[in-house]
């Protein structure tokens, strides 16, 4: 829990700082493929570990994955209703059977109609959501940051003790 | 003045969080290490927790041991307490094992080339007594309680009508020793609802009959009638002097017939009432006919008047001996009804107004098997090899046999899964034990062909009748089984129950010297006897039929002795249901049939005088318009003669 809350003031202070928006547009992209797999499936565990090896923002990750499965919970009847139309494609039938008979590609799941349609939605949507959410938060960054940052409130609160003190347990421990 | 923090430039990190490398070691190692020391204990506790949920006693593992490289798991000393009886078990088990095949495991598929279950007992002393759950607790959704009411009252039904089955013998005895029911038909006479209808009904009668009597004068009577016939007398319906005269009668006629006309639809009316409420009291009489009649049948389970019947004298007999059976049926029948998916079985009616609230389930989708051949099913056990040997422990049995392709899809392997266990249990001295059971998926309707046979079985102490009159029981004997049948669709059951049992030593006591004699007459007649069961039915409603060869030679036996007495017996309610009822119903009959004549009697007396005069009056009408067509025809023609004449004149002709 504790690891969780810190990954979540690391999300919140990088999405108001200057750095890292890829690290933090990746990690919610990633949460998106995240929302939209089964829990227990190979393409979960590989998104995780993903997240883990590689420097993405894990509170980003976590979050947006939390959004994504609501998301993904109102999109199961469409999410099945693609699902079933790839999986009954005559002409694909030869590819399923091979990819259903070989290890570790049916622990993803993908013979079931609402795995596919979802897995089909987050794949296609991953790059798109990665532009829209670098630029969501580079917006976000000039619109709100840059302007509170602005206000004599945060001025003053730069000022006091409190904040010298945060900022240099910030820099020894952050 | 505000303190600027120099914050030192930090190093840029690359890619890869190779700091992470530490802490996943640790979480692995940690998960290691519960898989190794914790995990099986935790799989032990749920299955047991599962296994009581699931069966409803409490369920034992000794021992459970899991490999993750090896992808097996074995699990030893299983006990399932048996819940009838929780000092025992109804199953144990020394020991499953079986491996996975690793190369299928990585497909999502449970493929298992060789399990083996070893060391099968039945009925254990278990060490302590095992937990069996209590009932569910009743409910309060909307429509349980009737629901829950309404199966209370058919068991308690279903428990009255065995009780009485097990009785029968109990009466025919106690018939054959002579009771005096007169004393209490006494005691009886007023206790009877057809007596109560009759008297109830006669006094209906009676009220109606006076209502019918104010009704009957209100209608036309002779005089009246006969007044209309006199008015009609007095009309002219001849020799009309002119068209004025004519019109006058005319129109008095039919004044006279208008007023008739009202009179006859009073009377119409009235009949119509009349048959309305005959039709009542019939129904009404008609309903005590059938009271009187249940009635008779009331009396003569009162007085435990018997039915000489094979059938019932069988059910009798083996009632006591088959209800454990029917038990464990009803038990696994439940335990199907809760587990088996409700589109396999039928689970109750639909009625759309008890339907439960529930909340939508989540959207599952379909899950497609892309199968080929020699590819792996979903799950398949391909072969179970069962042994047991007698001696290691004194209540196991000397099993062998082999349960082949237990699996999720039949029809992507091409084969039915089948199951052939034979053996012995020579500390039960049972011998000659033989299941085979073949269960068919690939077919449209699926297909379920069991049979169980064995050869003998011992039989000490086993009481079939139990009452205070009689006491009958096998002493010793030895039994022999066949039981086979077909379960079509998981829905449509038939079974054939075939029992023999030989080397019987009987234990029949009975009070009643006679019967006492005749039951071991017969019992001594009879080397073998033989049990027969047939159900048939779509589940859960099974229809039973028992049939053995001590129901008829109980039949003929008690038959000589008995008959006459039973059919005394019956006299006897007759003739006091004769003596109580039938003077009264005499009485009702004729007062009834009274009514139905004067009523109906007077009614068309009535008509009949009406349309007499109906007649009459058109008649009249028809003579005075024939009158004045041919005075009509006269006049023209002495017209034209007129006319004539004159014109003759004129020319002087």
């Amino acid at each position: 829990m504790t690891l969780l809350l810190k990954q979540l003031f690391n999300f919140l202070k990088l999405l108001n700082s200057d750095n890292g928006t890829n690290q933090l547009a990746m990690g919610m992209s990633l949460g998106l493929v995240l929302g939209f797999a089964p829990f227990i499936s190979i393409q979960t565990a590989i998104v995780l570990a993903l997240i883990f090896i590689f420097r993405v923002q894990m509170g980003a990750a976590f979050l947006s994955a939390f959004f994504f499965k609501f998301v993904a919970f109102l999109f199961d009847h469409p999410a099945h209703l693609l699902g079933k139309v790839v999986l009954e494609t005559s002409s694909l039938k030869s590819l399923f059977v091979t990819m259903y008979n070989m290890p570790l590609v049916p622990m993803t799941r993908f013979n079931n109609s609402i795995v596919m349609g979802s897995m089909i939605v987050s794949f296609l949507l991953f790059p798109f959501a990665f532009v829209l959410f670098k630029k969501l938060i580079l917006k976000y960054r000039v619109s709100v940051v840059a302007k509170f940052k602005d206000t004599k409130y945060w001025k003053a609160f730069t000022a006091t003790k409190v904040y010298g003190w945060y900022c240099t347990y910030d820099n020894l421990y952050g | 003045m505000t303190e600027q923090i120099q914050k030192p430039a930090k190093k840029i990190k690359g890619p890869i969080r190779w700091e992470a490398i530490v802490p996943f070691l640790i979480i692995s190692l940690v998960i290691g290490l519960y898989f190794h020391f914790f995990f099986d204990g935790h799989l032990r506790r749920g299955l047991e927790w599962a296994g009581y949920k699931a069966i409803g006693a409490e369920v034992n593992i000794g021992q459970l041991k899991t490999s993750f490289f090896n992808a097996s798991l074995r699990i030893q000393n299983i006990e399932i307490t048996d819940a009838e009886k929780p000092t025992h078990d109804s199953l144990k088990i020394g020991d499953i094992r079986f491996s996975m095949l690793w190369d299928a495991l990585l497909r999502a598929k449970i493929v298992v080339n060789e399990a083996a279950v070893e060391q099968i007992a039945f009925g254990v002393l278990r060490k302590h007594p095992g937990k069996v759950a209590p009932p569910d607790p009743v409910s309060n959704e909307p429509g349980f309680a009737a629901e829950q009411a309404a199966k209370l009252k058919a068991e308690a039904l279903e428990t009255a009508q065995g009780q009485a089955g097990d009785n029968v013998l109990g009466d025919l005895i106690s018939l054959l020793g002579g009771t005096d029911a007169t004393a209490q038909l006494e005691k009886l006479q007023d206790s009877m609802p057809s007596k109560a209808m009759l008297e109830a009904f006669d006094k209906d009668l009676k009220a109606k009959q006076a209502k019918w009597d104010e009704k009957l004068k209100t209608l036309p009577q002779g005089k009246d009638i006969q007044a209309l016939g006199d008015r009609l007398g007095k009309v002219k319906s001849k020799d009309f002097k002119s068209a004025q005269e004519l019109q006058t009668s005319l129109q008095e006629v039919d004044a006279i017939l208008k007023e008739g006309d009202g009179k006859f639809k009073q009377v119409q009316s009235v009949a119509a009432e009349l048959q309305s409420d005959l039709q009542v009291l019939d129904t009404q009489y008609k309903t005590i006919e059938v009271q009187i009649k249940t009635d008779i049948r009331t009396l003569e389970q009162h007085f435990r008047i018997p039915k000489l019947d094979a059938k019932a004298l069988t059910m009798a007999i083996f009632k006591r001996y088959l209800s454990p059976y029917q038990a464990k049926f009803n038990r696994y029948k439940a335990l199907a009804e809760k587990y088996v998916p409700p589109n396999l079985l039928t689970k109750g009616k639909s009625n759309d107004d008890e339907i439960p609230i529930q909340p939508h389930p989540r959207e599952t989708g379909i899950s497609y098997e892309f199968g080929r051949p020699n590819s792996y099913p979903l799950f398949w056990v391909k072969r179970t090899g069962v042994s047991s040997q007698a001696g290691l422990s004194p209540e196991a049995g000397n099993i062998k046999g082999e349960i082949l392709n237990i699996t999720s899809n039949q029809a992507l392997i091409g084969k039915p899964t089948t199951a052939l266990l034979a053996g012995d249990f020579p500390d039960k001295q049972i011998m000659g034990f033989l299941f085979k059971l073949v269960m068919d998926y690939r077919k449209s309707e699926s297909e379920i062909d069991y049979s169980l046979k064995v050869n003998s079985y011992a039989l000490s102490g086993k009481d079939l009748v139990q009452t205070p009159d009689v006491q009958i029981a096998f002493q010793k004997a030895t039994g022999s089984m066949d039981i086979n049948g077909k379960l079509l669709g998981l829905k449509n059951l038939t079974l054939n129950f075939a029992n023999s049992f030989s080397q019987i030593d009987y234990a029949i006591i009975a009070k009643n010297e006679i019967a006492d004699q005749i039951l071991k007459a017969i019992f001594q007649g009879i080397p073998i006897v033989t049990l027969n069961v047939k159900a048939s039915g779509i589940l859960p409603a099974v229809n039973l039929s028992v049939n053995s060869n001590l129901g008829p030679e109980l039949q003929k036996g008690f038959e000589k002795q008995l008959q006459a007495k039973i059919d005394e017996a019956r006299k006897k309610v007759q003739a006091h249901i004769d003596q109580e009822i039938g003077k009264l119903k005499a009485q009702v009959d004729a007062e009834l049939s009274k009514l139905k004549g004067q009523v109906e009697g007077k009614v068309k007396q009535t008509q009949s005088q009406l349309d007499e005069q109906k007649k009459q009056a058109e008649a009249k009408i028809d003579l005075a318009k024939k009158d004045a067509e041919n005075q009509g025809k006269k006049q023209l023609e002495q017209q034209g003669q007129k006319a004539l004449d004159d014109l003759k004149k004129k020319f002087g002709l």
